[in-house]
């Protein structure tokens, strides 16, 4: 089925050509400031916003990534704050993921007394604006002595509507029979959700994991609120830190940013199937 | 003696129904309907941010001192000039790149990929190299220049009014095309192979199947695709949060999200932001619920 | 047996652990970053955690630039640090709304307040003094003057010692000599503002023409709409719109600066430039080849102003234990008490009589035309929502400059606006 459709299979062949060049010039222009950063961050800042721009460096300006990894203060601090990234966006995914399925389980396949209204209390918090409950949600935070800690950057982000959606959406569609089966076999409803379904919803699982990570990966205002010490700052926060006046060189700071962005393009490049592909957000419904 | 059990298996059920949304609904307590009540409770008071004094209430003062506003106007102004000018660009180019890979045979992942590479992206990497381009002396200019053969020409791209709304949407479409061109990609390989073949055999043409089968067909993920874009492009913050403290004027960006922001952070005004968030929210409530009733609900989960 | 060891392991330990968190006391310093800052504090603080083994203290550092939104709303939700420092225009309005405590002259080592104020220059506690009690121990008071590259004055055709800035109006004609454009894109600039303060840099502008922020009264906003008008022209004909000759869009003036690559001519920055200087670039600073001119005045003034000099003051929560407020205003005393060194090091004034009165302290570098320029000068504008008033200049600017309104209606937009946080009766 999959070898057919690699067929071009419904525009004529005409305007094929036309495809291809739209498909390229996208690609060029969308590329164009990647490839901005990583030649950038190879040159001395003076280089950097010559006319015209030398594409390519002349020599590997080490300096840059040198002085992006030792940081302002000399203390290495780069790496601690990678791996706080690293730690808060990996947690972030992976109970994001453990109560949007439960949740979206719960709403899917349950029939119960306020199932409707749940939803629809979940689903409007998607469209709160963060920024509308950033200081009340600040306050919580504050109140369960959370400030400057992991829990206090994890904690808010569990609740996802959008995950909880996207299970709910993805495991609708999941057979009643097969349920049912395994309940007259005597399974509990626990046992089912972690052996039946939770195995078999793969696909929505890895793009909600990635999504979550991403956002977090992303996330700047938040952190910039709960974060008192450089220890437990993220990679935005260090990179804003060369924003300020006083640090900003603007090859240390492109460095920086392809420092920053190495870890997400790597898990690009490896899981791209679950960024881009069939398997990735709508054809959850293929189950 | 069957209907009881029916019966309690029901109840059963729902029993368990309610124990998997339990946590979920502790967590969204906590974290998003507390916060959203607090925000609706703080906008009929005037508190200072700074002040020990304790809030004031003033009823709907601060909504009618927001409608009367002529700063919030030009924020809602900000805003829906952001949300339409990036909204429908995303919406057609990502469909219209989606075709085009579904219409080629080959490097149709590459094309993904690289459409997709901006997206990983944080927005802060992405704020700071579009500053760079953008600087008088950046790639912006210089493209701009070889490509309209002039020469020297300042587009003013973080300056001029328009320039600067273009400029933001630029970033944001730049982010973006690519996560939604896949999500159409998957729309329309989600199509049933069948449908396509089908309507070939009967004669339609390349233009009709588009139109009759596809377009219909992807209707869902269209959906789906604008709820999201424009829910985003409402809430859109760091972009014009670092282009405006990066020496860009505010006034052309300040969207709704920037006002909230600075009328509670810089101007100690708890009361007029939140206020203004409640409205927001009131907003956005309204465009998705609009958004949901336009379609059939079942095309929804078809989704 | 074994298990009444375990129950007095138990016991000990939580009478120790207790005994402990009773003496120990923990004090949380905010500042903003500033590397030779950070390392001389350090070492002080570690020498005043052995000097008083109950007390801890932890000092966190923040970009400048977020320091007063993170310090707000660490405030607003009642978690503020024991001890932090602002700049003074920002922490005017914790004074006014109490949320910081009185200076401990015991802990601070002075028997009073009027032996803690004959210790300063006159007039240092001014701005951090209300009802008599004073607010703030100042940590450096800071003023701007011109910084000017001589190679490039040079390079076009210009003589540092003569051709320098004394007006307004000769800053945008030497500008236009120094600028370089490949079309209108400008490659060298002459000149460039610090462009968000505009309280420090622009407002003495206005007060040269006669104009003022606010009346005497503080109850009408915008004095003098003539001085505004001829302020905001000025920056419309040195903006893109006008002459062409700089903007808030290119890289920060004081930076580029430092780099002697062709990029600036001058700069407006402060004493602690020559610190910077010598990191980034020293060979351009042991060269010699670069100097310090007052800041200048308008054709047309009416008063000799120069740029206002601002002030970081160490400042205590009045929201902490007393035993913390004590301990934190003995810990700022001791910090402070080293002025050669934050003078030496971190390039920053302490108004302290014993070193400003110091014979050393003038013969430092152009040392002179800064204190000069002190004098011609004033404190920052003050006002509980100054910052505010900031932001709104920063607006009018922006508009005139950038997107070429009519300086009028920009006065007029900005004159509503600040009149409109006037009236408000919060």
């Amino acid at each position: 089925m999959h070898t057919k459709k690699t067929r071009s299979w419904y525009l004529g062949h005409v305007s094929t050509g036309f495809m291809w060049f739209v498909l390229i010039a996208a690609c060029v222009l969308v590329l164009i400031p990647l490839a901005f950063m990583f030649t950038a961050s190879a040159m001395p800042a003076r280089d950097i916003l010559r006319l015209p721009y030398p594409w390519i460096p002349k020599g590997f300006y080490w300096p840059n990534f040198w002085n992006g990894i030792k940081g302002p203060e000399d203390d290495f601090i780069f790496f601690r704050n990678a791996l706080n990234s690293l730690i808060v966006a990996g947690s972030v995914a992976f109970f994001t993921v453990v109560l949007s399925a439960i949740t979206g389980y719960g709403l899917a396949k349950f029939k119960f007394k306020g199932r409707n209204l749940v939803f629809m209390l979940i689903m409007a918090t998607m469209m709160i604006p963060f920024e509308a409950i950033m200081i009340p949600l600040y306050m919580v935070v504050m109140r369960m002595g959370l400030q400057d800690t992991y829990a206090g950057l994890i904690l808010p982000f569990l609740a996802n509507a959008f995950g909880v959606f996207l299970m709910r959406q993805y495991l609708i569609t999941f057979p009643d029979e097969i349920l049912d089966a395994a309940r007259i076999d005597g399974a509990g409803e626990i046992r089912i959700f972690s052996s039946i379904v939770l195995p078999s919803s793969g696909p929505a699982i890895a793009t909600l994991a990635i999504l979550a990570f991403r956002s977090q990966w992303d996330s700047l205002l938040w952190p910039l609120l709960v974060v008192q010490s450089d220890e437990m700052k993220t990679i935005p926060l260090y990179i804003t830190r060369y924003m300020a006046e006083t640090h900003s060189d603007e090859g240390i700071m492109m460095a920086v940013a392809v420092l920053a962005s190495l870890p997400m393009i790597v898990l690009f490049l490896t899981l791209s199937k679950y960024f881009v592909s069939k398997e990735g957000l709508t054809s959850a419904t293929k189950g | 003696m069957r209907r009881r059990r029916g019966f309690s298996m029901e109840r059963k059920k729902a029993m368990w129904g309610w124990l998997f949304v339990l946590p979920a609904l502790v967590f969204f307590s906590a974290f998003s309907f507390y916060p959203i009540i607090n925000a609706f409770y703080e906008s009929f008071y005037n508190r200072n941010l700074l002040s020990l004094r304790p809030p004031r209430f003033v009823g709907w003062d601060n909504y009618t001192y927001l409608f009367r506003s002529k700063d919030f106007w030009l924020s809602v102004q900000n805003t829906a000039i952001f949300t339409l000018g990036t909204f429908i660009p995303l919406v057609l180019f990502s469909l219209l790149l989606a075709v085009c890979i579904m219409s080629i045979p080959r490097f149709r992942r590459f094309f993904q990929l690289s459409l997709y590479a901006p997206a990983v992206l944080s927005s802060v990497v992405a704020a700071l190299i579009w500053l760079l381009i953008f600087d008088p002396r950046g790639l912006a200019n210089q493209g701009m220049n070889a490509l309209l053969g002039t020469s020297g020409v300042n587009y003013k791209w973080l300056s001029d009014t328009f320039m600067l709304r273009l400029s933001t949407i630029i970033v944001y479409f730049w982010k973006y095309i690519g996560y939604f061109t896949v999500l159409f990609v998957a729309g329309i390989g989600a199509i049933p192979y069948s449908l396509t073949e089908a309507a070939l055999i009967d004669g339609a043409n390349r233009w009709q199947l588009f139109w009759r089968i596809t377009f219909p067909l992807l209707k869902p993920t269209t959906l789906l695709v604008s709820v999201m874009t424009m829910i985003q492009c409402l809430k859109t913050f760091s972009t014009q949060y670092l282009f405006s403290t990066s020496g860009a004027p505010t006034r052309p960006i300040n969207v709704i999200t920037l006002n909230i922001y600075n009328t509670a952070i810089k101007d100690y005004r708890i009361g007029r932001a939140t206020a203004m968030s409640i409205l927001l929210f009131l907003v956005m409530l309204v465009f998705t619920w609009l958004q949901l009733r336009l379609s059939r609900t079942e095309e929804v989960t078809f989704m | 047996m074994k298990k009444a060891f375990v129950l007095m392991f138990v016991l000990l330990s939580l009478v120790f652990t207790s005994l402990a968190s009773a003496q120990n006391i923990e004090i949380v310093y905010w500042t903003h970053t500033d590397d030779n800052r950070t390392e001389i504090e350090n070492r002080y603080i570690e020498e005043f955690q052995k000097l008083y083994p109950n007390v801890t203290v932890k000092r966190v550092v923040y970009e400048a630039a977020k320091m007063g939104d993170l310090v707000l709303t660490a405030f607003s939700a009642q978690n503020a640090p024991d001890l932090f420092n602002l700049p003074i225009e920002q922490e005017y309005g914790y004074v006014i709304h109490g949320r910081v405590a009185p200076v401990n002259y015991e802990a601070a080592g002075y028997a009073n307040a009027e032996e803690l104020i004959a210790n300063y220059l006159p007039g240092t506690f001014d701005p951090v003094t209300l009802d008599g009690e004073i607010y703030g121990l100042p940590l450096e008071l800071t003023n701007w003057s011109i910084y000017i590259n001589d190679r490039i004055f040079r390079d076009a055709g210009l003589d540092p010692d003569v051709d320098y800035p004394k007006t307004w109006e000769e800053m945008i004609e030497i500008s236009e000599k120094l600028v370089i454009r490949e079309g209108d894109i400008i490659i060298r600039r002459g000149f460039d503002f610090r462009y968000p303060y505009y309280l420090v840099a622009m407002l003495p502008m206005v007060e040269q023409l006669g104009g003022a922020l606010l009346s005497e009264d503080g109850k009408t906003a915008i004095v003098n709409d003539e001085a505004w008008i001829q302020v905001l022209e000025w920056f419309r004909e040195f903006g893109p719109h006008g002459r062409n000759l700089g903007s808030p869009t290119y890289t920060a003036a004081r930076k580029v600066w430092d780099y002697d690559n062709n990029d600036i001519a001058m700069c407006l920055s402060g004493f602690y430039q020559q610190g910077r200087l010598r990191i980034d670039n020293e060979e351009f600073f042991e060269s010699g080849e670069w100097r310090v001119v007052p800041y200048p005045v308008f054709e047309n003034a009416v008063q000799d102003v120069a740029c206002s000099y601002y002030g970081h003051y160490l400042m205590v929560n009045a929201q902490a234990s007393q035993e913390k407020q004590y301990w934190a205003w003995k810990l700022a005393a001791y910090m402070l008490d080293h002025p050669w060194e934050y003078l030496e090091v971190v390039n920053i004034i302490q108004p302290r009589n014993d070193l400003l009165e110091d014979p050393r302290f003038m013969e430092l570098p152009y040392m002179d035309v800064f204190m000069n320029d002190m004098e011609r000068g004033h404190i920052v504008f003050l006002h509980e929502n100054g910052y505010q008033f900031e932001r709104f200049i920063k607006e009018a600017v922006e508009s005139v400059m950038l997107e070429n309104m009519d300086t009028r209606e920009a006065l007029d937009i900005l004159r509503e606006k600040i009149q409109e946080v006037l009236d408000d009766t919060y």
